[in-house]
């Protein structure tokens, strides 16, 4: 990973034209040049050059960046600010430490295969103490203050049964195996195994595990109907993306590593999953994030990386799904209504992390709804990861254009595929006073849509 | 520097949360897009014209220079703190006040994005012409500071031409009104035109009156491609001597399309040495006859293709390209100079083949495009600045240029103003006398000197903080 002493270069490619102003999503709100990309990028300057120190100021304009990646596609120069401010956030949690909750829960808590679950476990017991249902919607409003989490959001509930949890209780059937996987099989639930169909690892990624194990299962039947035989590691850890972003680099890597080691025991042809964040980090960032740590490790992550995909490029350019695999995993779709109208949400982490923009959308068609696309369907939902929990107000604000958009389309549905951006804009439009249903596009393919 | 007496009025005046002195946010109001930084001593965000007339008041009490900003996007540093001060940022006033589709005029605050104001116009089958390449960031107070052009000036004019009233804050301190909500208007001297393109120098805008018109029922973009950079030149020329107005007629070099990124995915030929981007507008019949009109005339002169842009996906596309030019320069090298030329229509091959050879004389990487349909074409010079034997090869070219385009009946600066990169060469165009009218202008309105000061007429010795090239 490339500290900040090492963008100095990319800091100067910066010819300070402005572009960036027009797109950037934190500046649209507040308005203010230092809240724009060209503004953060010559403040990293302006601190390399030892003009300024990790002052109060410089860290609240790190913090205020979602991480969107709409300066650099805009940028004509191509300059990667957001990761120069991923590296600035590195540097001050190097030199200034994270606050103890934030530290006490990337590394303590996400990095631990025990106590992650429990936690998450203990919690989702807790909250029909702390939360009261919001009457006819699936999320939850909090009934007391709780640390991060502000008292308007509306979040949805924990899942009784996480997905990995679910999944550890259909072990593998017999016979089938690969050389070291007879070792781990009791590590893995293996959906579906059939020698001669493409291998896919199935990576589940938090908010899928903890919070919407629905749109887990439906990747799970999707993925199959399309001729894959599935395995789910369940050691498998979270991503990391959630402690890169707030700076903390060395969980990051350790998570990173330990998801390698879960997937490397298994013979894949793909490594995939239905998080958008998650697989651009899958995919991208821990090939970074593990540069350093030797020949070895880097010939691994390599190799490992080459293999992931997000589900949507999976399915359309990979398995090649057709409709008649779906018309096989949906016998009644000739019921649903002709009429529904669908409009679709580009995650940033998709898009522009990974470049995917028409496999979501054709599977969308392919599911036989009708697409019709919002104004903006690529601005930023405002989420941003942790950005979302330390900036709420912020965030909504960011968001209020997204929910406007999807208002404006007069669609039944906004499909996206990614549960984070899910979350935030039924949050959004939750606030909006719109009823438009929030799904994963794979929801969306294996019809269960009615189960969230 | 500001005394604690002199923050604490801006305090009250503007609110806590709308001034600061911090030197984070300092930085961020240092510099503009002609990448040169002068730290200012505090950046006040005002909300209305009495907050600013009180500021401007207090400066000329106390003494301090106040400089106005927009988006921080010129190409002159119109907006550079040059001798420190308060840095006027308009970001908070950006509001659209009225559009008025019976009148057809439209009334907004300095801070409103150009490119948000045309769409919001737009929806209602409006149209306000002005398009300089920056429009999805720049601001319509910059645009009228500087007189902004784009390409559109070829058939619809600049700036000036749309604004038919202002609010400003006199450098004094008192409000006035000038202009009018009409079409007509010829009470007193026009002060509307003075204070357009006056660069900040002259007042502060706070409201802007501008002229809208209908938007056109149709355009057709298309793009021809030449193998030789005199046959573009002259396609350029004829097409407007053909007594076609279309409206836009955009010239770029090779060296310069070739930096965008985009470029590569537009399957040009490999041997291209210039493309003409042009555009027609109005009446879906006439713009079929000019459209065909103008690919007959770019056949009869050399051009290897001649494309039409399908669908709205292309032509944002060719214009994406078009509009990453300047900045995407920096590839060629780190730094720019950055000339804005005009001549007369006619001499447009005379300029472009004239700016090659001073540039090959000199030995320097030599980049050039813009609106050859109006005779504004953007010449920009390559170098690194640490090299001083480049950068002093570079000032001699730049003299040349400038006696070549003023030879030729043109003017030094057509859209980006003179701020404070091209002050230098202004008494190249200009007599003592007109000079010193201006002058005494800007001394009548602004006799302690506390607007901008340090801009267009060359008397200060300027110290860049980042020591950047002064040309």
């Amino acid at each position: 990973m490339k500290d900040l002493k090492q963008f100095s270069d990319e800091i100067n490619k910066c010819v300070l034209c402005g572009t960036c102003r027009g797109v950037c999503p934190t500046f649209g709100v507040i308005n203010r040049e230092p809240a724009s990309a060209r503004g953060k990028a010559a403040l990293c300057g302006a601190y390399l050059n030892k003009e300024i120190e990790l002052s109060d100021v410089f860290i609240k304009q790190m913090n205020e960046c979602v991480q969107c990646m709409a300066c650099k596609t805009a940028c004509p120069n191509d300059v990667n600010v957001p990761d120069i401010i991923l590296s600035a956030r590195a540097e001050i949690a190097k030199e200034k430490g994270l606050p103890f909750v934030k530290s006490f829960i990337l590394g303590n808590i996400l990095d631990s295969a025990r106590l992650m679950p429990a936690t998450m476990k203990f919690a989702s017991k807790l909250q029909g103490f702390l939360f009261k249902d919001v009457p006819e919607e699936s999320g939850l409003h909090r009934r007391f203050p709780l640390p991060l989490i502000d008292e308007r959001r509306l979040v949805p509930p924990l899942a009784e049964r996480f997905f990995l949890e679910v999944r550890s209780q259909k072990p593998a059937p017999a016979g089938n195996k690969h050389g070291s996987e007879a070792r781990s099989q009791e590590n893995s639930s293996q959906f579906t195994v059939h020698s001669s169909r493409p291998r896919i690892g199935f990576f589940a990624g938090c908010l899928i595990n903890y919070m919407l194990p629905s749109i887990g299962e439906a990747s799970l039947k999707v993925l199959e109907s399309a001729g894959a035989s599935v395995i789910v590691p369940l050691d498998q850890h979270c991503c990391g993306m959630p402690a890169l972003g707030s700076g903390d680099i060395e969980t990051a890597k350790s998570l990173a590593l330990k998801n390698l080691e879960a997937f490397e025991q298994y013979e894949l042809d793909y490594i995939t999953t239905a998080c958008a964040t998650c697989s651009d980090g899958l995919k991208r960032r821990f090939k970074e994030l593990l540069y350093d740590e030797g020949e070895d490790v880097r010939k691994r992550v390599e190799r490992f990386s080459s293999k992931v995909r997000d589900i949507t490029e999976l399915l359309i350019n990979e398995l090649r799904i057709t409709n008649y695999e779906l018309r096989i995993l949906n016998p009644k779709s000739e019921i649903r209504n002709p009429k529904s109208i669908v409009t679709y949400h580009d995650p940033c982490h998709l898009r522009r992390g990974q470049g995917i923009a028409d496999e979501p959308r054709e599977l969308i068609e392919m599911s036989g709804a009708k697409l019709k696309e919002m104004s903006h369907p690529c601005r930023c939902c405002g989420l941003g990861g942790s950005f979302n929990i330390t900036n709420y107000d912020f965030s909504m604000e960011i968001n209020r254009n997204k929910a406007e958009d999807i208002k404006n389309t007069g669609a039944d549905i906004v499909a996206t595929a990614c549960p984070g951006c899910m979350i935030q804009i039924k949050d959004g439009l939750h606030q909006l006073g719109a009823d438009t249903k929030v799904v994963h596009v794979v929801e969306l393919l294996a019809d269960n849509t009615n189960r969230q | 520097m500001l005394s604690q007496n002199v923050i604490r009025e801006l305090t009250r005046i503007a609110g806590e949360e709308n001034i600061s002195t911090s030197k984070e946010d300092l930085i961020c109001y240092s510099y503009d897009a002609t990448n040169q930084k002068f730290l200012p001593d505090a950046v006040v965000f005002p909300k209305n014209v009495d907050e600013i007339s009180l500021i401007i008041q207090m400066a000329n009490r106390e003494g301090f220079p106040v400089v106005p900003r927009g988006a921080g996007s010129g190409f002159s540093g119109g907006s550079l703190p040059v001798e420190g001060g308060v840095v006027v940022s308009l970001e908070r006033m950006n509001k659209i006040l009225k559009i008025d589709a019976d009148n057809l005029i439209a009334v907004v605050e300095p801070g409103v994005v150009t490119g948000e104001f045309q769409w919001e116009v737009e929806r209602l089958g409006l149209f306000y012409p002005p398009d300089p390449s920056s429009l999805k960031f720049c601001t319509i107070g910059g645009n009228a500071a500087e007189c902004a052009g784009g390409p559109r000036a070829v058939k619809y004019g600049v700036t000036k031409d749309y604004v038919l009233g202002l609010e400003v804050v006199l450098p004094t301190g008192e409000i006035i009104n000038t202009g009018a909500q009409t079409l007509k208007g010829v009470v007193g001297y026009d002060l509307t035109k003075l204070m357009v393109g006056s660069e900040g120098t002259l007042g502060i805008v706070t409201k802007i009156v501008l002229k809208l018109l209908p938007l056109p029922e149709a355009t057709k973009t298309m793009l021809a491609v030449f193998s030789d950079i005199r046959d573009a030149a002259t396609v350029a020329s004829k097409i407007i001597s053909s007594k076609i107005i279309p409206s836009t007629l955009e010239f770029m070099d090779k060296s310069s399309i070739s930096c965008v990124d985009d470029y590569a995915s537009m399957g040009l030929p490999a041997d291209i040495e210039a493309v003409l981007l042009i555009e027609v507008d109005g009446d879906r019949d006439l713009i079929e006859k000019q459209a065909a009109l103008i690919q007959k005339i770019c056949r009869d002169n050399g051009a290897k293709e001649v494309r039409i842009a399908g669908d709205k996906k292309e032509v944002k596309k060719l214009w994406q390209v078009r509009r990453a030019i300047s900045p995407a320069l920096a590839k060629l090298k780190p730094n720019k100079i950055n000339e804005d030329i005009v001549v007369p229509r006619s001499k447009i091959p005379d300029a472009i083949i004239g700016v090659r050879m001073v540039a090959e004389k000199y030995n320097l990487i030599n980049a050039n495009f813009g609106h050859a349909g109006d005779g504004n074409i953007h010449v920009n010079i390559m170098i690194d600045k640490t090299n001083t034997d480049e950068l002093r090869r570079a000032e001699k070219a730049v003299k040349e240029i400038f006696e070549l385009v003023l030879g030729l009946g043109g003017t030094i600066s057509g859209e980006h103003g003179i701020g404070i990169s091209k002050m230098p060469y202004i008494g190249m165009e200009l007599s003592h006398t007109a000079i010193d009218v201006m002058k005494k202008i800007k001394q009548v309105l602004d006799p302690k000197g506390i607007l901008n000061p340090g801009k267009i007429f060359p008397h200060t010795q300027l110290t860049s903080c980042n020591s950047n090239l002064q040309v």
